[in-house]
């Protein structure tokens, strides 16, 4: 047992900070700095994988052949920790570390010839149509039908709850191609361009006031056969081939140690009776504690990554990861509102604003509130709590 | 990084489990407050044997020589079994003091005398917060010092052999070490609601030698801090150990026990509870690793990371033996039932040195000079 970082992890650390400061455009880092929305502004992350992709750095946990890296799980966590230290934009999740391991897994050598190097140079979009309006936390009573007519797909139904929709180049989308037998069995993986004829979206305005969430509706939609991800039926153990492969991004441990650092900032930058509020002895407390549970969770994600050996499955302490992350991104901006005060309540809108140089308005209150707002939903997407709860009894404690 | 046991930790894991599984439990608990001292003559013979007192001295002078994540795996099984007798007072606390502030043929003699479980040493630091009580003091005579004055709540006393006194002199602290059963010592003696014994000491000139002083100053500051430092981290692997017992036992019962024509386990209302306190237990033994990680960096460093392990510890702790507590129903407010013993042994481990206000109050500090 040891449990520090060795020399080799730490160089690497550093190499990764001081190429990232070096690499990343002042102005991205401005905005992303100061966005209001809790989702990357899409040019800038255009513009950031394509340069991180000529680095040899946008899909790190890709295999080599696919133009990963041979990092290690530890150093894979160093570059993404840095890469939000250092306000980069976001992956593209959904392209990076869904569609990409699935295709590279279980798809055609055309579909990766086609899809893998858009997806790593940042150039196509992805998009996750897996919710519909009667099938959220039930998700395997989805009814979006695929019918197969020749070559093609037609497909007709409706998702909801798809981020980012309205400006992504392709969907991820699963789609019923059997409504008989167990509802699961029916269930297939299409890649579909959103700009196929018979797409309709809309989208919906969040309580933070950003519209990124949205509508996906499908009417005779014709998507050629070829873009069906492996086996027909087989969407439901892709599905969960992904909750594996990705055990730790859930924990949303980086997103949260990034909101720490702006909650310190907001503490020595707000003022109290003309002190910084840090000062405040009982609001530092509420800071001390969210910190040390943070760093918990952090040592969390890391004995999840290096597999600890443990009497208890890995699914439930990676299930365990997501309980925890999805409570703490909801403290640490709470925290950030009741820290605020007066200051919570201004509603910013949707467009970037200049750089402040009103003093009652520092920018690192942009954003703030809005990301408090959509916490809200760390707790429902993914799987609601309650379901991880449900899942955690039973993997973990055979209830 | 690695979260692999090495084979002498397995050894360590393997052995604490089956002396724990033969010599703790239910009824050994119970009967806890009827052993004189508070101890377990038995199991202290077996832990002496197996050379656990030895632990954490260093091989040079007659111990295993192990690290602090050696002795957190040793205190995470004994922490299952809630073995209360005095192993962190003497194998950690005094062995740690005592291995700095001793040189040569004495701190060899001292040190193999602890690893043999031979002696029982209890650390007496905490001055009493109570009007008209002197806290503890010392001045220096033609041959020694003499000390006059209170210290409070000394854990594990009663059964201690000798006492490591923290008292100020000419206003520094200063370390000493002397008999406990002195004249000069007068001792309160009470149980703990975990069955662990303590006590409150009047001290009346008691006459020490000079070579009774192991150190004064700053020095005595920090080896005191440092020593709590290692028991603080000990008390975290105990609990993680309490934890991970009251999940898997209230885990269990919910699974036996039958209400409305089926296991409580089958109600999502228990589900939850019992998700809930796996999440803790497993954030507290991150908390852990999280204490584990700067063992040997600067005092500052290893202190912060202390006190982040005990007040997330301290959080779990609550949230599983409280749930525990609740899943067991009336019988989880019973002696009869081993979840009271965890919820008695898990508020005790979250106070000593520190529970989750202390230790929140120094990270909140730390917040506010940074």
């Amino acid at each position: 047992m040891n449990f520090q970082f060795n020399e080799r992890d730490e160089l690497f650390r550093q190499k990764v900070r001081q190429r990232l400061a070096e690499m990343l455009p002042d102005d991205i880092r401005d905005r992303h700095r100061r966005i209001l929305s809790s989702a990357s502004n899409l040019a800038d992350q255009r513009v950031w994988f394509a340069m991180l992709d000529a680095e040899g750095w946008s899909v790190p946990a890709w295999p080599i052949e696919h133009g990963g890296t041979d990092w290690s799980p530890l150093q894979r966590f160093i570059f993404e920790d840095e890469m939000y230290a250092a306000d980069a934009p976001e992956f593209n999740w959904i392209g990076s570390h869904m569609v990409g391991p699935v295709l590279y897994t279980f798809g055609s050598p055309a579909q990766c010839e086609r899809h893998l190097p858009s997806i790593r140079n940042g150039s196509a979009m992805w998009a996750q149509g897996f919710s519909e309006t009667g099938a959220g936390s039930d998700l395997a009573s989805l009814r979006t039908q695929a019918r197969l007519d020749g070559d093609n797909y037609v497909v007709n139904g409706a998702k909801i709850w798809t981020s980012g929709a309205f400006e992504a180049d392709w969907l991820f989308c699963l789609v019923k191609t059997d409504t008989s037998g167990k509802p699961q069995r029916g269930v297939s993986c299409l890649l579909i361009d959103l700009k196929t004829p018979g797409i309709t979206i809309r989208r919906i305005r969040h309580l933070s006031n950003e519209a990124h969430l949205c509508e996906v509706f499908f009417d005779d939609v014709v998507v050629p056969a070829e873009n069906l991800v492996g086996e027909e039926g087989k969407g439901w153990s892709y599905a969960k081939f992904l909750l594996d492969h990705e055990r730790t991004s859930s924990s949303f441990i980086f997103w949260i140690k990034r909101e720490l650092a702006r909650t310190r900032e907001l503490g020595q930058t707000l003022l109290r009776n003309g002190r910084p509020a840090i000062e405040d002895p009982q609001w530092a407390r509420r800071l001390a504690i969210a910190a040390a549970e943070i760093e918990a969770h952090e040592w969390s994600v890391l004995r999840v990554l290096s597999v600890e050996p443990s009497e208890y499955p890995i699914t439930a302490r990676a299930s365990a990861l997501k309980v925890k992350g999805s409570e703490l991104q909801q403290t640490i901006t709470g925290l950030q509102v009741d820290l605020m005060g007066d200051h919570s309540l201004r509603d910013y809108g949707e467009d970037q604003h200049p750089p402040s140089t009103d003093p009652n308005w520092p920018d690192v209150i942009q954003g703030r509130t809005s990301r408090a707002l959509m916490a809200r939903a760390s707790t429902i997407y993914g799987g609601a709590l309650q379901i991880q709860k449900n899942l955690l009894a039973k993997l973990a404690l055979g209830l | 990084m690695d979260f692999h046991l090495g084979e002498m930790q397995q050894l360590i894991v393997d052995t604490a489990r089956r002396l724990v599984e033969a010599e703790t439990g239910l009824d050994q608990w119970r009967g806890r407050r009827e052993f004189a001292d508070g101890i377990d003559k038995k199991l202290w013979d077996s832990m002496a044997e197996l050379g656990w007192m030895g632990l954490a001295v260093p091989e040079d002078a007659g111990g295993l020589g192990g690290s602090m994540e050696d002795v957190a795996l040793l205190m995470i099984e004994l922490g299952k079994g809630i073995v209360t007798e005095p192993i962190v007072s003497t194998a950690i606390l005094a062995a740690h003091v005592l291995d700095r502030t001793l040189a040569g043929d004495s701190r060899q003699a001292w040190l193999e005398r602890i690893a043999t479980g031979s002696v029982r040493i209890a650390l007496a630091q905490t001055d009493p917060d109570a009007e008209g009580l002197q806290p503890l003091s010392a001045r220096a005579t033609s041959g020694g010092y003499v000390l006059e004055g209170h210290k409070f709540m000394v854990l594990d006393a009663p059964s201690a052999d000798h006492l490591i006194l923290l008292a100020q002199m000419d206003g520094t602290p200063a370390l000493f070490l002397s008999d406990a059963k002195s004249a000069a010592i007068h001792a309160v003696d009470y149980p703990l609601i975990d069955g662990s014994r303590a006590s409150d000491l009047s001290i009346t000139g008691l006459n020490l030698p000079a070579e009774a002083l192991l150190a004064s100053g700053e020095e005595a500051l920090s080896v005191v801090e440092s020593a709590l430092d290692r028991a603080r981290v000990a008390l975290v692997a105990q609990s993680v150990g309490a934890m991970d017992a009251t999940v898997r036992i209230s885990a269990d019962y919910a699974r036996e026990r039958q209400q409305f024509g089926q296991a409580i386990g089958k109600f999502q209302a228990i589900q939850h509870l019992a998700a809930d306190m796996f999440v803790a237990a497993n954030q507290a033994r991150s908390a852990l690793y999280a204490a584990l990680g700067p063992i040997g960096a600067e005092a500052s460093v290893q202190g912060r990371a202390t006190s982040v392990a005990k007040v997330v510890s301290g959080l779990s702790g609550q949230t599983v033996s409280r749930n525990g507590i609740q899943i067991h129903g009336g019988y989880g407010v019973t002696d009869e039932y081993a979840v009271s013993h965890y919820y008695r042994r898990l508020l005790v481990l979250e106070k000593q040195y520190g529970g989750i206000d202390v230790h929140a109050g120094i990270l909140a500090a730390g917040e506010m000079r940074s």
